[in-house]
């Protein structure tokens, strides 16, 4: 006779309840990234009178270092840490209230350039990622997810990747942690770079969304430069993220085949599964813009509306990263990331300068 | 001999990713806007 165990079911807990327990967060988040906006304005003004010479500084890296401070020093106290952790929540609805501000024809022409130019971007980047990884001595699917992680879009493809090729939480978190790491220091340096270069709004945000590794760092790496350069960051970013499916299958194929990973059933339904929805958000708002669904005030409001889900996104890249945190994860996994993002980051803005030379921007 | 066997009650979970609550929610907001709940939003 066959004995059959019924596993326990971990009850759910009741929606009201983890609504209620993300609101402190979320207030967090609301006053981070409002006391940045009030920063903008007031420091600006106040060196002005004062006859300062201070650089304007905009509102995305005020929100962004008083997170860090705030992490970094009293830290994060547990109240309100789900609520943080919905940055990624308000960095998605934001970007699809942003496809208002795209016409189609606009998607269409910019992500065709843009899917040209991550196609280019993945396969150079898990080749060399790979190569430098097999040097480094890091274990497979180490490399695996370091590969996935500053090929395609981060934090979300380290995730999806680990559970399609059964890596250990272990791999997960040195990845994890050095694409954090690095898209942290992206913040600061991609925007001198741009500057240093006098590279356009359009060949600026190309490049971030191409090279920043994690949605919200490219977002906020964009807006850090300008409002246009924003804009087209996320549209690159975004067509890197439509990418990510296909590269987790990949790897999951690979790893099967090695009988180290379980096998891919239905690939159309795994597909399905990994693809980021929000694409498909940013597509139809974009379409409703385009056929005059909205009248200008209204895509006016839906744009501002997606200024302030930035706005918390922005206070959540803050929040949540530790740099002392991130340190206790060793040097290695760094060191292999840091390497592959220099080299991805050179080889995408000479991608961008050639593009822009064949498309005149 | 006994087999022992594993079952798992297979209900089908209705719970939408956060990828997908991030697009309903920006979609009804786009909705709210359209209708005329919300006529203008401040920055």
């Amino acid at each position: 006779m066959a004995d059959a165990i019924v596993l326990p079911q971990a009850r759910p807990a009741q929606p009201a309840l983890q609504f209620l327990r993300v609101i402190p967060g979320v207030l967090l988040l609301a006053a981070v990234g409002y006391a940045g906006k009030l920063l903008e304005r007031n420091v600006g003004t106040y060196a002005k009178a004062h006859h300062w010479t201070f650089p304007n500084i905009e509102y995305v890296l005020w929100a962004i270092l008083i997170g860090l401070a705030i992490s970094n020093t009293v830290g994060v106290p547990q109240i309100f840490r789900s609520g943080v952790a919905t940055y990624e929540f308000w960095l998605k609805a934001g970007i699809v209230l942003l496809g208002s501000r795209f016409l189609l024809g606009d998607v269409l022409k910019l992500g065709g350039v843009s899917l040209a130019l991550v196609a280019m971007e993945i396969a150079v980047a898990i080749a060399f990622m790979t190569l430098l990884g097999r040097a480094f001595g890091l274990r497979p699917k180490l490399t695996s997810l370091l590969a996935v992680g500053s090929a395609v879009c981060g934090v979300s493809a380290i995730i999806a990747t680990q559970g399609a090729i059964e890596a250990d939480d272990e791999d997960s978190s040195f990845a994890i942690a050095a694409i954090l790491a690095l898209g942290a220091l992206s913040l600061f340096t991609f925007p001198l770079i741009g500057h240093a270069l006098h590279l356009s709004d359009h060949a600026y945000g190309l490049w971030a969304g191409l090279a920043v590794d994690n949605t919200a760092e490219a977002t906020a790496a964009g807006a850090l430069y300008s409002d246009a350069a924003g804009k087209l960051a996320v549209l690159a970013k975004t067509t890197r993220n439509a990418m990510i499916g296909f590269v987790v299958l990949a790897y999951a194929i690979y790893w099967a085949s090695r009988g180290e990973a379980k096998t891919v059933g239905n690939k159309a339904a795994f597909l399905w599964q990994k693809f980021p929805k929000f694409v498909l958000g940013f597509l139809l708002i974009s379409i409703l813009a385009t056929y005059h669904f909205f009248t200008k005030e209204q895509t006016t409001a839906l744009a501002n509306l997606s200024r302030w889900a930035f706005l918390l996104t922005f206070a959540g890249v803050g929040l949540r990263t530790n740099f002392r945190e991130m340190r206790k994860q060793g040097l290695r996994p760094f060191a292999v990331g840091a390497i592959g993002e220099v080299v991805i980051a050179v080889f995408t803005l000479a991608l961008v300068a050639g593009a822009g030379k064949l498309f005149g921007f | 001999m006994s087999i022992n066997k594993v079952s798992l009650s297979s209900r089908k979970s209705w719970n939408l990713s956060l990828d997908s609550w991030a697009v309903v929610a920006a979609l009804l907001a786009a909705l709210l806007i359209r209708a005329g709940v919300f006529t203008r939003v401040p920055w």
